[in-house]
């Protein structure tokens, strides 16, 4: 086996490719000669992951290099629904890519909820992708998305918390300085009503939210799951981005017209 | 025909000259850092000498042309001798001093990235004495130009008695600023298109292709834009700012001779007035170069603060030795004189605090075009627009105001004695120039800041010396906001100067041509010898009733507009050549964006060198071919209202456009310091949008201005002889 095995987000796929993580992540987002381009966040799959769910039999033929000698850069083997089946315990690092193809790669870490009552503001990454708010903590969150028991549930999510702050104590009348979200009348509406009615715990934001991240915003890191397993990705500080990923973090503050 | 005292002005040329050499040679003893920080310091080198080489080329061509064309005035008698000549070496220390300031400033940037490794405080030493080498090498090659000139013409020119041969020596003087402002012309129009093009392509192909930084050295119009810093900013402004220094001196020594006819003694130390003020002024900068530094951790205030003190001490030794020089020189109405001075000295300060106010995040006018961000582009332009229009009141009445008050104050607060008032307002120009050595380090320093913070980035150095060149080149961005200020003003007030000395050479043109001068006796029965500013007004009908002085005004001012039009339409097309460019390298050349090949830098720079002395060219001759041109059909009056129109338009044009582009420039700084949603949101996209509107307003449109509306009163001026010999109606 001389292949590595990607779970993409944007857009939900699973990839089987020559390239190592750092090496696929620029090609995935600028190609070979920069005429694409786009935001990447993929997980990096154990290899030792096999599903029927997937051809796996056909990867071990179609990846392998090409003619001339260069490595076979993706071999899809879904391009839905893939998240749903790759268990939690088989993915390894995330890696996220900016437009101009730098690549930042976090680890899991064990998420410890923080015994404070607060609000929180949730972007669902895969496999839809709606803002919302929430009075629930983000593991929380997860279990009760992913709960088969609930008429409206995903199998799996991928998900990332975002910076409230005063709003996630002071909806109404806390200052909403430096928090770049659309419409912010109507996100102070939506997690009133959460304090308002304590018994509903989410309230939908945004239907669909571009992909693209606005990396700043995170507030503590990334998190996938379903009603069993949670594994949390925590994102770095600022402090330590401009310290040791400055290349990355300075990609990822370009603001371009494209929006 | 002189006084010892004059000799201070050649040993000022000197001591700036020598200590810009003395800066110049502790710069280059500093370690430049890393081989990839010499790398990237020698493709900023390399792209910048490229440039200036091409420019100097075209420049050469435009320059022997015009020659040959004064050589020919000269011989039908249009002209005197000394014209071309004067011209040529006018032209050439111009461009020496944005040579010698470009080289300095390209060298200076990795070093002083590299010294912000080390501390603060070093970072700004190494940058501002580097900055410094182009202000003193600015004053230093003006003042030993004038000097030269003045010694050269004082043995030359013969068979007039004293007050005629001062007359004489300071209107062919007075030609030499031609050559100044031929040079600047070029240097800004051809500068500003350089950068914008350069930045805005750099900018854009984060904008548009894909998110790619700035300084990262993988985007090919890095090093074109870090090239752009100092051809637009170092050079440009720099010989904008030795034609404003130049022709103020020169205009106020004509005017002065003008002034006291009657009195040979009093007349010889009027002229050498404004040598002596910008000759002890220059030596003041000097002192106030020493007072710049910093404590490490200095905040954003204290490094303000450390520059403001050098600029501010030479301002107080300058107002307090001004005073002693014209009583030295025993000039009546001293007090009045030196409140000229005082007077041009706080416009100076005031139009620098007035665009500050307007153009800094601190204040309201800039905050609410942040304020208007948040309902899209569309509003944010609007808000720039009118926060620009608006704006330019108080630069305008300042430069009203002073003018007046420096009138009065000269002319004993007798409106009739109209030479000493015209001359009171040209020692105010004066003034607000004589301190220029550390006002053009100040702004010279900017894009030394600005190159070290790129050198930086590329390099990868570390976060602490980021913060530091950071700071550095935030401190550089106000100065050169309030830089842009004030070189408008200077200009606005120089080209006042510069109209009354038109009327001055028109008196010494009709001497060259006996027809005319007896035509003009007869006509207003006195001598030439005795006619004042108002009866050659009188004679050529130069009055609002005459519709070739409206005809003028309204000429001058749409030149103000097309010219402004042009400069912009071209950084439009430079900056989409340059997107181009980049579109190709990533095409053709594999692996740019893994950081396994290196982008074709100089294409870049080839590409914006080229877009740049291409689009120049019609502006530039615009504003030559406009004077020539208005006076062959429309004679004096035509031109007057011309230099009037243009005057009037170019300044307040300019002050909007510089202070637009500045307020958009901040309105988006404001906003990603977290303001209406920070980095990211909606209000922010839209102030980017404003932003890219204003760079070609503020760093290529507007700047240019400044020289249009000086080099057309020079123009006019050396083809005074052949409008008073001829012209259609």
């Amino acid at each position: 086996m001389n292949y590595y095995l990607y779970l993409s987000l944007i857009p939900e796929a699973l990839i089987g490719s020559m390239l190592p993580p750092h090496e696929f992540g620029m090609y995935f987002a600028v190609g070979t000669r920069k005429r694409t381009r786009g935001e990447a966040i993929f997980f990096h799959v154990d290899s030792s992951f096999k599903s029927k769910d997937f051809p796996f039999d056909s990867l071990e033929k179609r990846c392998v290099p090409n003619s001339n000698g260069d490595p076979k850069r993706s071999v899809y083997l879904s391009i839905y629904r893939a998240l749903e089946h790759v268990p939690v315990r088989y993915l390894k690092e995330l890696y996220l890519v900016t437009d101009d193809g730098r690549v930042l790669e976090i680890g899991q870490s064990e998420y410890k909820v923080k015994p404070v009552q607060e609000l929180h503001l949730y972007q669902e990454l895969s496999p839809v992708n709606p803002l919302i708010a929430s009075n629930l903590d983000p593991i929380t969150f997860c279990r009760t998305i992913t709960n088969k028991n609930h008429v409206v549930h995903v199998p799996k999510v991928v998900f990332v918390e975002l910076l409230l702050g005063g709003l996630a104590e002071n909806p109404k009348q806390a200052s909403a300085y430096n928090l770049p979200y659309k419409n912010l009348d109507h996100l102070r509406d939506c997690l009133n009503s959460l304090l308002e009615k304590p018994d509903k715990p989410t309230k939908t934001v945004i239907r669909s939210m571009p992909c693209d991240l606005l990396y700043r915003t995170i507030k503590n890191g990334f998190f996938v799951g379903d009603a069993h397993d949670v594994a949390f990705y925590p994102f770095p500080s600022i402090d330590e981005l401009e310290e040791k990923n400055h290349d990355w973090w300075r990609s990822a503050n370009v603001i371009g017209f494209q929006d | 025909m002189t006084i010892p005292l004059f000799w201070l002005v050649p040993v000022a040329a000197v001591s700036a000259l020598s200590f810009a050499f003395l800066f110049f040679k502790l710069m280059m003893r500093e370690d430049e850092g890393t081989e990839r920080m010499k790398k990237i310091a020698q493709h900023v080198r390399t792209g910048a000498m490229a440039y200036l080489k091409q420019q100097y080329k075209v420049v050469t061509i435009v320059f022997i042309v015009l020659t040959a064309l004064f050589a020919l005035m000269a011989f039908f008698g249009f002209q005197n001798n000394w014209v071309w000549f004067a011209f040529l070496t006018g032209g050439f220390f111009s461009g020496l001093a944005g040579f010698f300031g470009m080289k300095t400033a390209t060298y200076a940037g990795a070093r002083t990235a590299n010294a912000a490794q080390l501390s603060l405080n070093k970072g700004l030493q190494v940058a501002f004495r580097s900055g410094a080498v182009m202000g003193l090498v600015v004053v230093g090659l003006a003042l030993l130009d004038i000097s030269a000139w003045f010694i050269v013409l004082n043995l030359f020119v013969k068979n007039l008695d004293e007050t005629h041969k001062l007359v004489m020596i300071t209107t062919t003087m007075l030609t030499f600023g031609m050559g100044a402002s031929t040079q600047a012309l070029f240097a800004r129009v051809g500068g500003g298109i350089y950068t914008k093009a350069a930045d805005v392509g750099a900018d854009l192909v984060g904008k548009i292709e894909a998110g790619i930084p700035e300084d990262d050295p993988r985007n090919p119009a890095t090093i074109a834009d870090n090239v752009g810093d100092n051809v637009g900013d170092v050079a440009g402004m720099g010989a904008d700012l030795y034609e404003s220094y130049a022709g103020s001196i020169l205009a106020t020594a004509a005017l002065g001779a003008a002034a006291f006819i009657s009195n040979p003694a009093l007349q010889l130390r009027a002229v050498l007035a404004p040598m002596l003020i910008a000759a002890v002024g220059t030596i003041l900068s000097i002192v106030g170069i020493f007072a710049v530094r910093t404590k490490e951790n200095a905040s954003q205030k204290e490094l303000l603060g450390a520059l403001g003190r050098g600029v501010n001490l030479s301002s107080l030794l300058i107002i307090i030795l001004s005073y002693v020089v014209i009583r030295v020189l025993g000039i009546p109405n001293a007090v009045g004189y030196w409140g000229s001075i005082v007077i041009g000295l706080l416009s100076g300060w005031l139009i620098g605090k007035e665009t500050e106010y307007f153009t800094s995040e601190a204040y309201k006018p800039t905050r609410h075009i942040a304020d208007n961000a948040k309902t899209g582009p569309a509003t944010v332009i609007i808000a720039g627009l009118g926060t620009g229009m608006v704006s330019t009141a108080f630069p305008v009445l300042t430069i009203v105001i002073g003018t007046m008050l420096a009138y009065l104050t000269a002319s004993g607060f007798d409106m009739a004695n109209v030479a000493e008032g015209l001359y009171g307002i040209g020692i105010a120009a004066v003034g607000m120039l004589s301190t220029l050595g550390i006002t053009l380090a100040t702004d010279a320093y900017g894009p030394i800041a600005d190159n070290a913070g790129g050198n930086a980035e590329m390099s990868g150095l570390g976060k602490e010396v980021r913060k530091r060149t950071d700071a550095l080149d935030s401190l550089g961005n106000t100065t050169a906001a309030t830089g842009k200020g004030f070189a408008i003003g200077s200009a606005a007030l120089t080209a006042l100067a510069l109209l009354a000395s038109y009327v001055e050479e028109i008196k010494v043109a009709l001497y060259r041509l006996p027809a005319k001068a007896a035509a003009f006796e007869s006509a207003m029965e006195k001598t030439l010898q005795n006619a004042s500013l108002g009866d050659f007004m009188e004679y050529y009908n130069v009055t609002l009733m005459n519709p070739k002085v409206l005809l003028g005004m309204f000429m001058g001012s749409m030149m103000a507009f097309v010219f402004c039009g042009l400069s912009m339409q071209a950084v439009g097309r430079a900056a989409s050549s340059m997107v181009d460019e980049v579109r190709r390298q990533f095409r053709e050349i594999k692996g740019i964006m893994e950081g396994h090949a290196e982008p074709d830098y100089a294409a870049c720079v080839a590409i914006s060198t080229k877009g740049a002395q291409r689009e120049m060219m019609v502006p530039s001759l615009l504003a030559i071919i406009a004077p020539v041109l208005m006076g062959a059909v429309f004679g004096v009056p035509g031109v007057m209202g011309l230099l009037t129109g243009g005057l009037a338009t170019g300044f307040v044009l300019a002050v909007f456009m510089a202070n637009a582009g500045g307020a958009w420039d901040n309105a988006k700084k404001y906003i990603e310091g977290g303001a209406h949603g920070g980095k990211g949101s909606e209000a922010h996209k839209a102030a980017v949008i404003g932003d890219t509107v204003g760079d070609p307003f503020k760093d290529t449109s507007g700047p240019s201005l400044n020289i249009l509306i000086k080099l057309m009163s020079m123009v006019s001026i050396v083809v005074a002889g052949l409008t008073v010999a001829w012209s259609l109606l």
